[in-house]
């Protein structure tokens, strides 16, 4: 421990070799029933292959797999264009739609960490000094200062610290971007208002859209797959159809409702898009948002246009010019249709992709209102039109806030309404709503596995979350009692399901995780009883 | 990537295990493939989900829904996972040569 915390700024320019490790020992204790330190899975290690091959000089795993430099230029090489990015992120031409927040938040944060007491992956960690949020601004500020101002290598070393900029140096504040899960609490504490979990984004974005350099997961197995056969799970319109019509057929099935999803539906109120995710691995949730939304009267239809039947926006967590390609595809079907608005379903990050980010290339014809799918579930829950029982809900259910609806959109009140009227088990865990914390699946780190990644992924960036849920059920825990994690969010539920698998949370604890509308229709009085099925999932 | 023997044949597979060229796969490689997500020995119900997963991605290119996956074979999800501890989309998947899954899955 002593040594992790004698860690200064100028080692990252170390050579080769990891920088830092985490060890079970080091990680904040969870509470119980998880709280015996031998019960900890152990850590699986990078096979020596990953190692020979990859850059792998961080810590204990590797995200973006970056082949090791063969030679003294390709070293250089990567120095180079990383430097020609760099400055780019700091030009008006090349980074307009960030240059302000990024530039307030290199030049004023003043290094007090208050943001470090705030991040759960710090905390996790056991307080690695590594994870600290303010550490990729310090690199990047010293680096801006020492080798991009005129003067730089003379005044900017003592004026704004010494640092070595080396191809270490590169691939390792590469990797350092894909250790923080873009929650923002960080910017959220700062007295200031300095936005470290931007930086993070933005340093992402020099090395996918100057590097090249981007996951496969979110980039080519993502967005370019998304925007090539329409949905980033292969899945294209023939596919996506003939899936809803089982979808369907099986929520009609069990609900006794007569379910028939609308595609294409010109003139329709509202184009519903769900993150397809949700089709393959959870279609109780599509299944749901159709009986509610029948049930209620809404005119609304899905759309198979390319990327219009996936909401999913990884651009968001990576790449400017790949977010506004999806979100501009999304506009235009909805324009297409003729719709008078887009809703989201339970994903995050499509909600702050779609209805916030892209804002700034959204507009004139394009410029179609985009909302949240919780208010209007909120308000059909509350016009009465539909007839419920709560007590068919009589089990303990907390709420999980994904990042993106809360802390980035203040959306807070609609679902808990909707959950203090459905559920009378309902209780928060602690801290919540806009202050919550990140379920450590955040910015796409749920579907990254490769090498020993879930480890760190469970145990680092997941950790504040399970001991928040284990905390929430302090006083049921007994397995007998069924439990239910509200999670209203894709990539949150792949998380959770992930993560409760690892730890057994369902297994010996009966600690579930679902969405949200799973829980209305399985409190609506004229569907057949047991719509959430507990075995599944 | 990562090259594997596999039936006697050396493949690639990606860093999640999963091999790069579905063409090359036949039983012998899926059996070698459940070796390595802790199947020791392919039985009945173990191929009874591996054709499914397989023959549907054969016609439409992307592996089936989990759901209908367990409609069609008659199997619960826990059954599945039973059978393939990661699971139908990393575990089963990668025994029936599909490429991971990708997405919010």
């Amino acid at each position: 421990m002593d040594d992790k915390k004698a860690f200064q700024v100028e080692d990252i320019s170390k050579p080769d070799g990891p920088l830092t490790h985490v060890d079970n020992a080091d990680l904040m204790p969870l509470p119980p029933p998880l709280n015996n330190p031998a019960d900890e899975p152990a850590w699986r290690e990078l096979t020596p292959a990953a190692r020979e091959k990859y850059a792998a000089c961080l810590d204990d795993t590797i995200v973006l797999n970056i082949p090791k430099p063969k030679n003294k230029e390709e070293e250089q090489a990567l120095v180079r264009k990383f430097l020609d990015g760099l400055s780019k992120l700091f030009s008006k031409e090349d980074n307009w739609p960030f240059l302000r927040p990024f530039m307030l938040s290199i030049e004023h944060c003043a290094g007090c960490q208050t943001c470090s007491a705030a991040c759960h992956i710090y905390e996790a960690s056991g307080k690695n000094p590594v994870y600290r949020p303010t550490l990729r601004g310090e690199i990047l500020r010293r680096i801006y200062h020492k080798y991009l101002k005129p003067g730089g290598k003379f005044f900017g070393k003592w004026r704004h610290g010494d640092i070595d900029l080396t191809w270490a140096t590169v691939v390792r504040l590469a990797e350092l971007s894909y250790r923080c899960n873009l929650c923002r609490r960080c910017a959220q504490t700062c007295p200031i208002g300095a936005d470290n979990g931007l930086l993070a984004r933005e340093i992402r974005k020099l090395f996918s859209q100057e590097l090249g350099i981007h996951t496969e997961e979110l980039h080519d197995k993502g967005t370019v797959l998304q925007l090539k056969v329409g949905s980033s799970t292969g899945m294209n319109a023939l596919v996506v159809k003939d899936n809803l019509e089982f979808i369907d057929e099986d929520t009609s099935e069990r609900t006794g409702m007569t379910i028939k999803t609308p595609w294409d539906k010109a003139g329709a109120d509202i184009l519903l898009i769900h993150n397809a995710g949700e089709i393959l691995a959870w279609p109780e949730n599509p299944g749901a948002f159709a009986v509610i939304f029948e049930a209620a009267g809404i005119s609304w239809t899905l759309s198979s246009e390319l990327a219009a039947y996936d909401s999913v926006n990884y651009g968001l967590f990576y790449d400017d010019v790949m977010l506004a390609r999806v979100a501009l595809k999304q506009a235009e079907a909805a324009k297409k249709l003729g719709v008078k608005k887009i809703i989201l379903g339970e994903c995050g990050h499509a909600h702050k992709a779609l209805t916030v980010i892209s804002d700034r290339v959204l507009t004139g014809d394009l410029n179609i209102p985009r909302e949240s799918a919780f208010p209007l579930l909120r308000d059909i829950v509350m016009s009465g039109r539909i007839r419920f029982d709560p007590s068919r809900n009589d089990f303990p259910v907390t709420l999980h806030d994904p990042c993106n609806v809360t802390r980035m959109m203040g959306i807070i009140e609609p679902q808990r309404e909707i959950l203090r009227k459905l559920c009378p088990k309902f209780r928060e865990m602690e801290p919540h709503g806009c202050n919550n914390y990140c379920c450590g699946g955040g910015s796409g780190f749920a579907i990254h596995s490769k090498h020993n990644f879930e480890d760190w992924r469970f145990k680092v960036a997941g950790r504040k979350k399970l001991s928040q849920i284990l905390t929430a059920f302090a006083d049921c825990l007994d397995p007998s009692i069924h439990k239910y994690v509200c999670a209203p969010c894709s990539n949150c539920k792949g998380q959770m399901r992930d993560m409760f698998k690892y730890y057994g949370l369902w297994e010996k604890h009966s600690i579930l995780y679902g969405g949200l509308v799973e829980l209305i229709v399985n409190a609506m009085a004229d569907v057949k009883p047991g719509f959430i099925e507990w075995e599944w999932h | 990537m990562p090259k594997v023997v596999l039936a006697g044949i050396e493949m690639e597979t990606d860093e999640d295990g999963f091999i790069t060229d579905p063409s090359l796969w036949n039983e012998a490689v899926a059996a070698d493939l459940a070796k390595t997500e802790h199947v020791e020995v392919m039985t009945e119900a173990h191929w009874k989900v591996v054709n499914m997963i397989r023959n549907y991605y054969l016609e439409f290119g992307v592996a089936p829904m989990i759901r209908k996956l367990c409609k069609e074979t008659g199997f619960k999800l826990k059954e599945i996972y039973d059978l393939f501890p990661s699971g139908p989309a990393k575990g089963a998947c990668k025994v029936a040569g599909l490429p991971k899954p990708t997405g919010c899955v």
